[in-house]
């Protein structure tokens, strides 16, 4: 009971130090959750949505790149084979009243739905079927939906479908028979199949039939049945894997987020840390009294860590809510990112669940109560007559210094080694970042107390004995110091190293374009969208724009995505001249050998590609064409970073003897020398009339690359603020804690003669050395970070390989930044000393 | 015959059941326990707008083959086909396929998909397995779009999937049969010397008092079957007679009316017996009831709702719909000196598809002109398992 009130008291009397150890766990638990959240519920989104279009369905054919021809389905349901097929045409419409809102368009067959989907027209109103199938451009919509978009049965909404325009009428409301589907329909219109194929520009084709065959042998040769009916293109392929593909693009994305926000939490920890041994350090004196009164160390052991756990808890609930907030705010930039590097996601609510609330509970309080094993530790291992003396622990912790810096070295060894690795596991790589980083925080204090030794003289020669004193202080108290320095050096390389990352990463792809982007217009069909909803440009656009005056070249590319039982493809497709594959670069190799074996069948891989999955030059890629499978030798690996997934380029030539597909989705032209780009534009502008074409000049294309870019990144840039948020309260929490705590040796010096003046300079210097110090042995660890990010985390995620670019001016940053956190952590308690009356410090003791 | 009541059901199953318990509850076996009630014949048949739509107002000049194919601008036509067929060994069963075809909207839209049309199909087909005491039935719906199905005059086909009726190349008959449902199949042909009969008024049978409310209907009363039927435990070869019902028209359930009992006989003397009853909501007989008495040369008389007498003699509740159905009649023609009882094969041949009814293999027996007389049939019995009707 005395241990609880002490407990207690101690906090009330020190409601800053308890404050900012609240903050660390609040923000700490707020990065973690945020992030969570945002993923857990793009993902969510994402599988519900999946699962609600897939319904009951175990199967879906698949057909090639535009799709199946519909009569497939009529010669599947006359033959007989199995009855439980369904027809499906789907696409996505944007709605340009309402814009950020993608409508996703679910054509089907009504006669053929029962046995899959249930969430079409409910039983209320029976004079929805006859309208869908006999009222061209009619739809169903959620009743929230058609609310949301402020239209009521009988309206009229006017869509965008690529570069068409289109309107659709509301007929009726879908009718959902539960919350979950309610939510994955929500930008879902359903349409009757010949509407779909209307709307969506594809007469004459489905998307795919989903099939409904019973599991085991019966199963399986009602599938061998269907495959001996299917023409070469097409494909059945599992329901659940087709998700699963999808889904898997976006895990490293999310898992790199995730790891981040963990290394925010880890930042936060140490503030636990720091105030948990400064509140045990205060009450050295309370707790060797306790001890020698008969307390034992474990109640002693148990409650401090008690308290850490309430410290722990409270700074949970302050973090959920501000998580909760973060998050909201960071799904909008986590889906946006998805579109832009994936797929069309459409999530609108947060949706906490038990295992992200409970992730965040536990890393919140068990994090604090682990931060303070070791304050714990040190309160009860000492005897209680040693307890009451400071130096004691000083001398018990420079003699164990040595060791922990052995273990520091260890453990960034550890580190550096699971690295090496030859593994592709990202948890893996990232286990070994935060072994270097949590090595590193060991080696800290002993770094720290020799560079602070190091640079005595200078201080010496600058400040004289002052400087001296400053100097001199740190190593003295380096349990203290030690600890703050290594919080300091933690934050700070943090932000160092994803600062590096991103910067060389964007300085990567921002030479890749320079290098890439030839041509000087480009005119294409749609921004940044991907997939089989990817509009073609109309061919009268491109023939006009290839014959028009002033152009030297075209060069016409398209993206296609190939899906297939192992997952999905990405093919670049190119009708380019030779000149053209100069805006390559290649491994090792030459555009002019590679030209050849492209002209011979021959296709490119991009570096991502061949990373995922191991191809080399000489080897082949397995494409599912419109023939069927076929093999094509790698005739070369080139660079590219508008794919995480990778893509094969193939000429056109080849392309089109595998595939019946004709669309082109971007024109990059060259104009004669001299001819003025304006005029060309104006020209392509006419052309394209009131079709919304994208006509870009070699600048703007550029910087419209960047900004996605820089999109991506912007969740790790908000990740970046918080953790240097959290290792600026953190230093202010360390250092103000050092300088209350010898507030008594100040007043010492005071009562000997040092000026209120002098005292302020002795403390305020001492807070710049360290932040000084801190400041640069977070380089080395900042650059590690970057190093491991770049080369292992990127790598493994992503595919990419990235060159490593240091700006010094980052680096300036970081140790401006610890300095200047320092600083003015140090002025509060500096002021405070400075005002204090020492006569009432000394009486204190 | 007055099946409008079904079509006119059925083309609310088309537009009411279509759209209800998921897109379609019109699945291909029967709901397996209690599912709710079949909507009410007479509410889904009140509030039904036929404007636009061709009607069948006056006797009209039937041309064949062209008037075995479908009538698109007529709210709703079908092809139905009821045989009683025998194996060698006397085993013996009932089987109907029916093709309805129900216009969605007056006009065929014009679409760019072929997907899109206006002419929705539904088929049911059952076998009645006497022996076996097992009646097994299944439904079937599509469009009338990109072959799904559809019905043509010539050649003569109508099919949903791959159910269907095919004329020859040349001619209309003899026609092949083809359904098949996982273990349960016919494949038959029909054929005949009779010509078609037509029914009421030179083809036009009125079935109330509203002008337009009638339909055009002619039959094939006796064609005689062979071929195979399949059922669980095995393949069986049969022969036997069908009877082919043809009616397209757009008319509504007059106010009053129930649902109606109709009978399909086909004697020993050579003569074949069509009678539909219509049932008012008193209980009573509609004076629309009427009937046709085809003689062995193909020769046809009608008769009227006061030339038959129907006395139900027994009744069967189905215990899955709760609906009380007559189950066995004596069937009187004075005027002809026919006297029979109509006695169903099985009592249970409920169909328990979208629009509940029975359907069922009848046997005949009784006297002709004083002489012994038997013979085979299908009994319709409608209006009354269906909540808010009687």
């Amino acid at each position: 009971m005395i241990l609880r009130l002490a407990g207690l008291r101690f906090l009330s009397r020190h409601p800053l130090q308890l404050l900012f150890g609240l903050v660390g766990v609040a923000l700490g638990v707020a990065a973690v959750f945020s992030i969570d959240l945002a993923n857990e519920s793009a993902r969510r989104a994402f599988r519900i949505s999946s699962q609600t279009v897939t319904g009951k369905a175990t199967h879906r054919i698949v057909g090639g790149l535009s799709g199946l021809e519909e009569s497939l389905y009529a010669t599947l349901r006359r033959r007989g084979v199995i009855r439980t097929i369904a027809p499906v045409v789907e696409g996505y419409a944007r709605v340009p009243a309402r814009p950020g809102i993608t409508l996703h368009i679910l054509g089907v067959d009504p006669f053929a739905e029962a046995p899959f989907r249930n969430y079409t027209p409910g039983t209320s109103s029976g004079a929805d079927i006859p309208r869908l199938l006999t009222n061209p451009g009619t739809v169903l919509l959620l009743e929230d939906t058609a609310r949301r978009l402020g239209i009521s049965p009988g309206d009229t909404l006017p869509l965008r479908v690529g570069l068409e325009t289109a309107h659709v009428t509301l007929t009726g409301f879908l009718r959902p028979g539960d919350e979950v589907t309610r939510q994955a329909l929500e930008t879902t219109a359903v349409a009757d199949i010949s509407t779909a194929q209307e709307l969506l520009g594809r007469v004459g084709r489905l998307s795919g039939i989903d099939l409904l065959v019973p599991g085991g042998s019966e199963g399986e040769k009602a599938l061998s049945r269907i495959r001996e009916i299917l023409p070469p293109e097409a494909e059945i392929l599992p329901a659940g894997a087709r998700g699963s593909a999808l889904e898997q693009m976006t895990r490293a994305f999310s898992l790199n987020l995730s790891a981040l926000s963990l290394l925010a939490l880890v930042v936060g920890m140490f503030l636990v840390y720091n105030t948990m041994s400064f509140s045990v350090l205060q009450r050295r004196q309370l707790v060797g009294t306790l001890r020698a009164l008969g307390v034992t160390r474990g109640e002693v052991f148990v409650q401090i860590l008690s308290e850490a756990a309430v410290l722990g808890a409270a700074g949970t609930v302050l973090g959920l809510p501000l998580g909760f907030l973060l998050g909201k705010f960071l799904l909008g930039m986590v889906t946006r990112s998805i579109g832009d590097l994936y797929f069309t996601l459409s999530v609108r609510e947060v949706s906490v669940t038990a295992a992200t609330l409970f992730k965040a509970v536990g890393l919140g309080t068990f994090g604090a109560v682990a931060a303070s094993l070791w304050p714990a530790h040190e309160a009860t291992s000492t005897p209680p007559r040693d307890v009451m003396r400071r130096s004691a622990i000083e001398t018990g912790v420079r003699k164990i210094l040595p060791a922990i810096s052995a273990a520091g070295a260890g453990l960034i060894f550890l580190g550096a080694g699971v690295q090496l690795v030859p593994s592709r596991s990202i948890p893996l790589s990232f286990g070994g970042l935060f072994s270097i980083v949590a090595g590193y925080a060991l080696l800290a204090p002993g770094a720290t107390a020799l560079l602070v030794r190091g640079i005595q003289p200078a201080l010496a020669f600058a400040f004289g004995t002052q400087g001296t004193m400053a100097a001199r202080s740190i190593p003295a108290s380096i349990s203290r110091t030690g600890v703050a320095a290594a919080a300091l050096v933690v934050a700070v390389a943090t932000t160092v190293g994803i600062g590096i990352m991103i910067d060389s990463f964007r300085r990567t792809v921002s030479d890749w374009l320079d290098h890439s982007l030839r041509s000087d217009i480009y005119v294409s069909s749609a921004e940044g969208r991907r997939g089989p909803d990817r509009t073609p440009l109309p061919p009268d656009l491109i023939e006009g724009v290839s014959s028009a005056p002033g152009i030297h070249r075209v060069a016409l590319v398209s993206r296609r995505t190939l899906e297939s039982p192992s997952g999905y493809t990405e093919l670049f497709v190119m009708r380019i001249p030779r000149e053209s594959l100069d805006a390559f670069r290649f491994r090792g190799d030459s555009a002019g050998e590679i030209w050849e074996a492209l002209r011979a069948g021959a296709v490119i891989v991009s570096d991502p590609y061949a990373y995922r999955h191991e191809r080399n030059k000489g080897d082949t890629v397995r494409l599912r064409t419109d023939r069927g499978e076929r093999e094509f030798p790698v005739a070369g690996i080139y660079y590219d970073y508008s794919s995480d997934q990778g893509l094969v380029g193939i000429l056109g030539e080849t392309y089109d003897r595998y595939w019946d597909d004709r669309g082109v989705d971007s024109i990059g032209i060259r104009l004669s020398p001299g001819f003025p780009a304006d005029a060309a534009i104006g020209r392509i502008r006419e052309i394209a009339g009131d079709r919304p074409v994208l006509i870009r000049s070699n600048k703007s294309l550029r910087e419209a690359s960047l900004r996605v870019f820089d999109r991506t990144f912007a969740v790790t840039n908000v990740l970046r603020s918080l953790t240097i948020l959290i290792a600026f309260v953190g230093v202010l929490n360390a250092l103000m804690a050092i300088q209350m705590e010898r507030g008594r040796e100040h007043a010492v010096m005071r009562a000997i003669g040092l000026t209120p003046r002098q005292t302020w300079g002795l403390v305020a210097g001492e807070s710049a050395v360290l932040g000084l110090v801190a400041g640069i042995l977070a380089v080395p660890l900042g650059a590690a970070q970057a190093l491991v990010l770049i080369q292992f985390i990127n790598r493994r995620s992503f595919g990419w390989t990235m060159q490593t670019v240091v700006d010094p001016w980052i680096l300036l940053q970081a140790v401006a930044l610890a300095l200047g956190a320092s600083l003015l952590a140090g002025l509060y308690p500096a002021s405070r000393l400075a005002r204090s009356s020492f006569s009432r410090a000394l009486q204190e003791e | 015959m007055s099946r409008r009541l079904i079509s006119g059901l059925s083309s609310l199953c088309a537009a009411a059941l279509l759209a209800s318990g998921g897109f379609l509850r019109c699945a291909p076996a029967p709901p397996p326990t209690s599912s709710p009630p079949s909507a009410s014949v007479t509410a889904l048949l009140g509030g039904d707008d036929p404007g636009g739509f061709a009607r069948a107002a006056s006797p009209r000049d039937f041309r064949f083959p062209d008037d075995h194919g479908p009538h698109p601008g007529f709210r709703h036509e079908w092809w139905y086909f009821t045989g009683n067929l025998r194996a060698p060994d006397g085993r013996r069963f009932g089987y109907q396929l029916t093709f309805f075809r129900f216009a969605l909207s007056p006009a065929p839209p014009v679409r760019e998909s072929q997907w899109g049309t206006n002419q929705a199909y539904m088929a049911h087909f059952a076998v009645t397995d006497a022996e076996g005491r097992r009646f097994l039935h299944f439904e079937r719906t599509g469009r009338g779009a990109l072959g799904l199905a559809g019905a043509t005059a010539r050649p003569f086909r109508v099919w949903l999937d791959d159910w269907s009726a095919e004329g020859g190349k040349a001619s209309t008959l003899p026609i092949r049969l083809q359904a098949r449902e996982g273990k349960v199949s016919v494949d038959l042909v029909l054929d005949t010397a009779r010509p078609v009969v037509l029914q009421g008024d030179r083809g036009l049978s009125r079935k109330g008092a509203s002008p337009g409310n009638a339909s055009y209907y002619y039959s094939m009363t006796r064609l005689s079957t062979r071929g195979n039927v399949q059922v669980e435990d095995g393949t069986f070869p049969v022969e036997g007679n069908s009877w082919l019902d043809r009616e397209w028209g757009t008319s509504a359930l007059e106010r009053g009316q129930a649902g109606w009992d109709w009978f399909a006989l086909q004697l020993s003397d050579g003569r074949d017996l069509m009678f539909y009853r219509l049932r008012r909501e008193d209980g009573g007989t509609d004076p629309f009831s009427a009937g046709t008495l085809v003689l062995p040369d193909g020769s046809s008389r009608l008769l009227s709702f006061d030339d038959v007498r129907i006395e139900t003699v027994e009744f069967w509740k189905s215990p899955e719909s709760g609906a009380r159905y007559p189950s066995r009649w004596r069937l009187l023609v004075p005027s002809e000196r026919l006297d029979l009882e109509v006695v169903p094969r099985l009592a249970d041949q409920e169909l328990r598809t979208a629009v509940r009814y029975w359907e069922g293999a009848v046997g005949v027996h009784g006297t002709s002109r004083g002489g012994p007389v038997e013979g085979d049939g299908y009994v319709e019995l409608t209006g009354y398992g269906e909540t808010g009707g009687r």
